[in-house]
């Protein structure tokens, strides 16, 4: 029989049985494991974004027809105006490609865009992330880029099944080479340690130090196409800092975001065409 | 053979009764050795623990220094001559490749005993092995990402292992910007790979002064100062730079900065442990401004073109050096971050690392000529208006034939005034004389007076010393005792026979003339508040001052250096008084010169030229040759003054 001490300290005994079986337990089970956890979970998540889409669906529900109507005409002459736009840059790009045919470039990255609808949102001060609700299903891959109507939303860092984790730009894991407006020096933006509920912020680093800034006299940051993975001429932010850096070879500086990165509802993912030259595979 | 055991109820042991004496031995002894023990451990805590926690600290921890980037140079006007810039390479952090190294370790050492090789490598080399195994993967992926073939030095990255563990390892230097932008967007954030930023020397202007600017060389990093913890600790150093030559060199200890680093806590394995111990941010030094003016020295260096000389222009009322050139020259950019075999070899071979300037010894020849009217005129062998001379193009002195090279050879009979303009050789070989009457020290002492006998002072390092103005004191004792002739004044009157002096002393020389006085301290740094330079009168009167300057204007107007006056080379508004000479160095080439002053009735600028002749023994004068390039500066600087000069704002290519 054993003794009643033992008997007491059962639970305890257990759970740390429990714990060294989850040490001992392989990595490659340990990962399935948690990406099951993930799939698993999904439909759940992706069940509430349904819902909550349905929610804003009855609430435009309620507003009057001639609220409709005039929404409607508003819609038509934009979408008018984009099809213009949309002529134009077909004309562009054609004269585009015969340039880069006679002179012999190579071709520029292509992209496919993927729309997606943002199905969670998690804000924490270690990462900002978005999940969304397309993922394998619609071919999005890990490092693609990620856009919206703003600019930069950030880089894809998992893809499941049907859904994908998009890391925010905001996201201290995120890093670009950027470049200011009519400037052609490449720049380091990195995101910033950004609290929970505050302004999303980002950092740059090298930059040139006759670079001036502040937040009177913001300068615009655009990414620089030269990193592979972003194409180029995409709104990052605002540059409304800058000090040097205590080296005295640069300046670093602080990037304002655009505050709709936390209430994003829709984005874009830019999928690398299979022809499209491919960034380098991950390190090792 | 095993002892039966006595039957015992089950639980009990067997147990004796009493002592054996046997046994009480080994009590003592393990008494004693505990006593021991313990002894040694309290002396070792009592006596020893300051000894034993310095050597706990030396051996857990690590301190690493980074050097402060060095301080800017720039010219009068806060253009950049000397700079820092970037230099991106990526680096990977071996230190913490700790669990790859193992993981890649303990995978090669299965692999040989799944093959049962029977030469298996020592565990170091294993580890080795590992260690290239993993580096070289993620060299590969550089090369993937920017599309290069680097390739990995294994004996480079063994040193580094164990040497400098915690530095990083440079896998590819020299990044572009568009294959750093690549590594920034492509390497993740925690990834032991990234982009590093090195400072490197910069000169936005290549060529440009080099001699005076100067160039670094790579140390093994600055000494932090006496107050930065750890000095007792194993100490990594990142590279850092010393100045080897110019201004780099004389001001280094001011544009070294201040060296900053860290002091990290390590693994027995020599892994570092986060967070540092101790940091400080390293400082940049501190910033030089120059007296130099880029646009002179452009137009100096660019009149030289490839000839060999130098080129000297001073504020004359402070001595603010504004021109300080000297051909031929090097490029400043191929120093950085080193200069290669094949190009120190060339720079040798063009003779281009003597700054001539400074350090290049020539006769004066006829530009001497000032100082021996000075001398003549204040120890009254010669007055403004004698006739002492009536040139015939030659004349007999202590036997031995002396020629005027100058002009057609048959000057007649001149005044102090036309023999200037003139520069009549006859006429100054008996001033000389007339001197040497009173006393044959007369001229040099007049030279020391100018001291023209010593070095400047100019803050570079190299400055000749060697400079010679030759006495009987001074002939007796370099020339094998041998005497002073009269030939030696005449020859030493017209700048020639033993005198060697520097461009730059030659610049100051005529600086001061162009003040009255007979000093002036040339300097390299700008200040702009500087008062203008005071020192001892030169003691000619005004009639004596006259005739010499007025011979200095003559020169430029209708003298040997009459091609000033053409209209390619005159300058509106600008009366410049000059004197040339060509020296001229037996079985070598002539150096030709030409010092002046400007605006005449307000001297503000001095300039000396000494240009070297292309062919040993061909007439190199300084009318033609050098005076055109004096002139050119003047230019410049005049249509400066007249706020009708765009300047240099860039580097040139």
């Amino acid at each position: 029989m054993l003794p009643k001490r033992f008997d007491q300290a059962k639970p305890f005994v257990t759970l740390g049985v429990a714990a060294v079986a989850w040490l001992l337990v392989p990595a490659v089970v340990k990962r399935g494991l948690r990406l099951s956890f993930f799939e698993m979970r999904a439909p759940v998540a992706a069940t509430a974004s349904f819902v909550h889409d349905l929610q804003d669906f009855w609430a435009l529900r309620t507003h009057s027809n001639n609220d409709l109507l005039e929404a409607g005409r508003q819609t038509a002459g934009v979408l008018a105006g984009y099809e213009l736009s949309v002529q134009q840059k077909d004309q562009l790009q054609a004269e585009n490609e015969r340039l880069h045919e006679l002179l012999n470039l190579p071709a520029e990255p292509g992209f496919r865009f993927e729309h997606a609808r943002v199905m969670e949102r998690d804000f924490s001060g270690w990462w900002q992330q978005l999940t969304i609700r397309k993922g394998t299903n619609y071919g999005l891959t890990v490092g693609a880029p990620v856009v919206s109507a703003a600019g930069v939303v950030g880089r894809v860092r998992e893809v499941h099944a049907y859904t994908a984790v998009v890391e925010l730009v905001s996201s201290p894991g995120v890093r670009i080479a950027a470049v200011l407006e009519g400037d052609t020096r490449p720049i380091s933006y990195q995101g910033g340690d950004n609290p929970a509920l505050g302004p999303a912020r980002g950092v740059v680093d090298y930059l040139p130090v006759d670079v001036l800034a502040s937040a009177a006299a913001p300068r615009k940051l655009f990414t620089s196409g030269l990193g592979g993975v972003f194409p180029a001429n995409l709104p990052i932010g605002l540059l409304t800092s800058v000090e040097p850096s205590a080296d005295g070879l640069f300046k670093t500086g602080g990037v304002q975001l655009d505050p709709g990165l936390a209430s994003l509802a829709e984005v874009t993912v830019l999928v690398p065409l299979p022809a499209a030259v491919a960034p380098a595979s991950a390190p090792p | 053979m095993a002892h039966p055991t006595p039957d015992l109820p089950p639980g009990q042991l067997e147990s004796r009764q009493g002592h054996d004496p046997h046994v009480r031995f080994f009590y003592f002894l393990v008494a004693g050795l505990l006593l021991l023990l313990g002894a040694g451990l309290a002396y070792q805590q009592l006596f020893n623990s300051s000894l034993r926690q310095d050597q706990e600290v030396f051996q857990s921890q690590r301190r690493i220094l980074v050097p402060g980037p060095r301080g800017n140079i720039f010219d009068r006007e806060g253009r950049l001559l000397a700079g820092n810039r970037p230099r991106f390479a990526v680096s990977l952090s071996l230190d913490d490749l700790h669990a790859e190294f193992h993981r890649e370790y303990i995978l090669i050492r299965n692999a040989y005993r799944a093959n049962d090789d029977k030469n298996l490598p020592s565990a170091d080399d294993m580890a080795q092995i590992a260690r290239a195994t993993v580096v070289q993967r993620y060299l590969d992926f550089v090369n993937q990402a920017l599309g290069r073939q680097a390739t990995l030095d294994r004996k480079a990255l063994d040193l580094h292992f164990r040497q400098r563990l915690l530095l990083p390892y440079m896998l590819i230097e020299d990044l572009q910007a568009d294959e750093y932008a690549r590594l920034i967007e492509q390497l993740p954030v925690t990834s032991p790979l990234q982009v590093y930023a090195a400072s490197v020397r910069d000169y936005p202007f290549h060529s440009l002064a080099a001699h005076t600017i100067g160039y670094v060389s790579a140390n093994e990093g600055a000494s932090p100062d006496a107050d930065f913890p750890g000095q007792h600790l194993t100490t990594l150093k990142m590279k850092g730079s010393y100045g080897r030559d110019g201004l780099e060199k004389q001001f280094d200890a001011r544009l070294q900065g201040e060296t900053g680093g860290a002091i990290y806590r390590v693994s027995p394995a020599g892994y570092r442990l986060q967070p540092p111990l101790e940091k400080r941010t390293p400082v940049p030094g501190h910033d030089l401004t120059t007296s130099l003016d880029v646009d002179l020295q452009l137009t100096a260096e660019n009149e030289l073109e490839d000839r060999m000389g130098a080129v000297i222009a001073l504020d004359i009322h402070t001595g603010e050096v504004l021109v300080l050139a000297s051909k031929p020259g090097y490029n400043l950019q191929d120093f950085v971050p080193h200069l290669s075999q094949a190009e120190a070899a060339d720079i040798y071979d063009r003779g281009a690392y003597l700054n001539r300037a400074v350090s290049g010894l020539y006769p004066p020849g006829s530009t001497f000529k000032i100082l021996t009217s000075i001398a003549a005129l204040r120890s009254g062998a010669l007055t403004p208006d004698d006739l002492i001379a009536d040139c015939q193009g030659k004349v007999v002195i202590g036997g031995h034939t002396f020629t005027c090279d100058n002009g057609e050879g048959h000057h007649g009979e001149l005044s102090l005034r036309a023999a200037i303009a003139q520069s009549c050789d006859i006429y100054f070989y008996e001033a000389g004389l007339r001197t040497n009457k009173i006393n044959p020290e007369v001229l040099a002492a007049e030279g020391r007076r100018f001291h023209l006998d010593r070095p400047t002072g100019i803050e570079l390092p190299g400055e000749t010393s060697h400079m010679i103005i030759p006495d009987p004191a001074w002939k007796k004792r370099e020339q094998n005792n041998e005497g002073w002739f009269v030939g030696d004044t005449a020859n030493m009157a017209i700048g020639q026979g033993f005198v060697r002096l520097t461009p730059l002393g030659m610049a100051c020389f005529v600086a001061s003339v162009a003040r009255g006085e007979v000093y002036t301290q040339p300097t390299l740094l700008h200040d702009p508040n500087a008062p203008t330079q005071h020192h001892e009168s030169i003691g000619l009167t005004i009639d004596q001052r006259t005739a010499i300057v007025g011979g200095m204007e003559d020169c430029t107007l209708t003298g040997t250096a009459k091609i000033l006056a053409t209209p390619a080379f005159q300058i509106p508004g600008l009366r410049i008084a000059g004197k040339t000479g060509t020296a001229q160095i037996p079985g070598k080439k002539d150096v030709a010169w030409f010092i002046c002053f400007a605006p005449l009735e307000d001297p503000q600028i001095a300039v000396a030229v000494a240009i070297e002749g292309d062919v040993p023994g061909e007439s190199y004068g300084g009318g033609m040759n050098a005076s055109p390039v004096a002139a050119k500066v003047l230019r410049v600087w005049k249509a400066k003054q007249s706020h009708d000069w765009h300047s240099v704002t860039f580097p040139g290519p």
